[in-house]
């Protein structure tokens, strides 16, 4: 019994980090047209991109997009790019149907 | 053992033509690019004729050499070949010689075109092996994987908001699925629900699924352009929540002209949305063949997606085929629906009143020209959106138990008739 939950403490304080890779669709708007946005998502956290598909107008900024890291790390930069005001969509994009 | 794929050759990415093997995978390795099912037409032609199809029994599956199946279908056998109705009266009201509807108010199990796209996935999900499904839905597509499952004993997972109205959850967990309500902003619930359908080894049918799922919708055009007499339609009027609709519909019109089941003419397929979001229609009308995302706010909940997954790919087939995208406000939204019910019968959900209000829209400005005929596909029943029209069509007259009190009420009523004409 002691054991047995000496091995559930040891497991839960040391939890390995997650790595993984997100496919994902990113739409910004006019405004973050000319900000290097994907190079300041590289530079602000430990993530690896690789952009596979991209259509830059002056209207609009579509870019497919594979991000690499730790898995908190990936949700954080997640969250800088909305705030920034990109939208982030899974690469199904609307997965949620009616 | 020989493989047997059916009338299958592989899934195709969309944007590069990569070809992958017929598993349940949906994106494209390389660049993302959604993957779509590919079909032997030189052998189809050879087993699908018109005296074929005739002998078989009225269900969407007596094409189903066209669609993504290996084997006999083994869910939904009675989906499809729904009314395609001639609608007379709707016409006279929108100004147009000819009118169809395409009614899938009626489809069974769960009265709508969803029926064709979940028999299609979860068949092909049972072929693939699988025991378990699941979506992610507000509505239509949860009622029918949770009915079509429960109907086969396949295990059915439902990843809704956890804000959805009570009404819509009850429609699916009558079916015995497992609906699991997600607390958070929509694109984080969106986010979640991909990264689900990834890492758990289930049949997710509109995601790893999606390239047989998005097939179902063929039927619907297979079944128009047979019961208008093996022609196709001059005009066709679908609505779009992320475009597959109408994109399959434009591809059913031309698998048959290339079967030879047709004959090849003219026709336009126009796209209509609601003024609440409207992204795809609004890029159409301004001659762009991308769409800017918007965030949805309208009656038409079925309707309401802002980034339409498929949306690139419908503005090409409005721009192929010469149609138009145009939007209806959640007033003319319930004008349609009432439009429908009055003149033809049918009690359509909020997607129906969008579709006949772009029609009418249509026809006013001439882009359906008044001397033609359409076909307006309508694609769910209005008992799924009761709370749109609730207070907006009419009032119950009370009286006393006592027929002088309903007589003077006809006679008052019969009077103030008299008095507008």
């Amino acid at each position: 019994m002691a054991a047995a939950s000496k091995k559930r403490k040891a497991h839960s304080g040391t939890r390995p980090e997650q790595h993984e890779t997100k496919r994902l669709w990113l739409m910004y708007p006019a405004r973050l047209i000319t900000t290097p946005v994907i190079w300041q998502l590289g530079q602000k956290f430990k993530v690896v991109t690789n952009v596979r598909q991209a259509s830059v107008t002056d209207e609009i900024g579509i870019v497919c997009l594979e991000l690499a890291g730790q898995r908190a790390v990936i949700k954080e930069g997640i969250k800088w790019l909305e705030k920034m005001g990109v939208s982030v969509e899974p690469v199904e994009i609307n997965v949620i149907e009616s | 053992m020989e493989k047997n794929d059916g009338f299958m050759k592989a899934l195709r990415c969309r944007e590069c033509g990569r070809e992958y093997p017929l598993n349940a995978t949906h994106v494209c390795e390389f660049d993302f690019g959604p993957l779509e099912v590919v079909y032997d037409y030189e052998r189809i032609k050879h087993c699908l004729t018109k005296s074929v199809i005739h002998g078989r029994p009225e269900t969407m599956w007596r094409y189903r050499e066209l669609l993504p199946i290996a084997h006999e279908p083994t869910v939904g056998f009675q989906v499809g070949y729904t009314p395609l109705v001639k609608a007379d009266r709707l016409a006279r009201q929108l100004g147009i010689r000819e009118l169809w509807i395409k009614n899938d108010t009626v489809n069974y199990p769960t009265l709508s075109f969803k029926d064709r796209v979940v028999s299609v996935a979860l068949s092909r999900a049972k072929e693939l092996g699988f025991s378990t499904v699941a979506c992610a839905s507000t509505g239509n597509l949860a009622n029918s994987v949770s009915a079509n499952a429960a109907a086969v004993g396949l295990k059915a997972y439902v990843f809704i908001p956890a804000d959805l109205e009570e009404g819509k959850i009850v429609n699916s967990l009558i079916y015995g699925a497992n609906v699991i309500g997600i607390r958070g902003h929509y694109d984080e619930v969106n986010r979640l629900c991909a990264e689900i359908a990834g890492k758990f080894g289930w049949a997710f049918v509109n995601v790893n699924m999606r390239p047989y799922y998005a097939e179902g919708s063929k039927s619907m055009g297979f079944e128009i352009l047979e019961q208008l007499g093996w022609r196709i339609p001059h005009h066709t009027v679908v609505c779009m929540a992320s475009g597959s609709l109408l994109t399959k519909i434009h591809k059913s019109y031309q698998e048959f002209i290339k079967l030879g089941l047709v004959p090849d003419a003219k026709y336009r397929i126009h796209g209509a949305q609601a003024s609440g979001c409207a992204p795809i229609s609004t890029a159409h009308k301004a001659g762009m063949d991308f769409f800017k995302p918007v965030k949805p706010n309208t009656i038409a909940k079925s309707l309401a997606i802002g980034t339409p997954a498929d949306g690139f790919y419908a503005l090409r087939v409005l721009k192929e085929t010469g149609g138009s995208g145009d939007d209806a406000t959640d007033d003319e939204i319930r004008e349609g629906m009432k439009l429908l019910a009055e003149c033809e019968g049918i009690f359509a959900e909020t997607a129906g009143g969008v579709t006949v209000g772009v029609a009418k829209k249509l026809i006013a400005s001439g882009k359906i020209p008044a001397n033609d005929s359409a076909v307006l596909c309508i694609t769910g029943h209005g008992l799924k959106t009761l709370d749109a029209v609730v207070g907006h069509v009419g009032r119950t007259r009370e009286i006393k138990p006592s027929l002088r009190e309903f007589e003077s009420l006809l006679n008052a009523e019969n009077h103030s008739e008299l008095l507008s004409r």
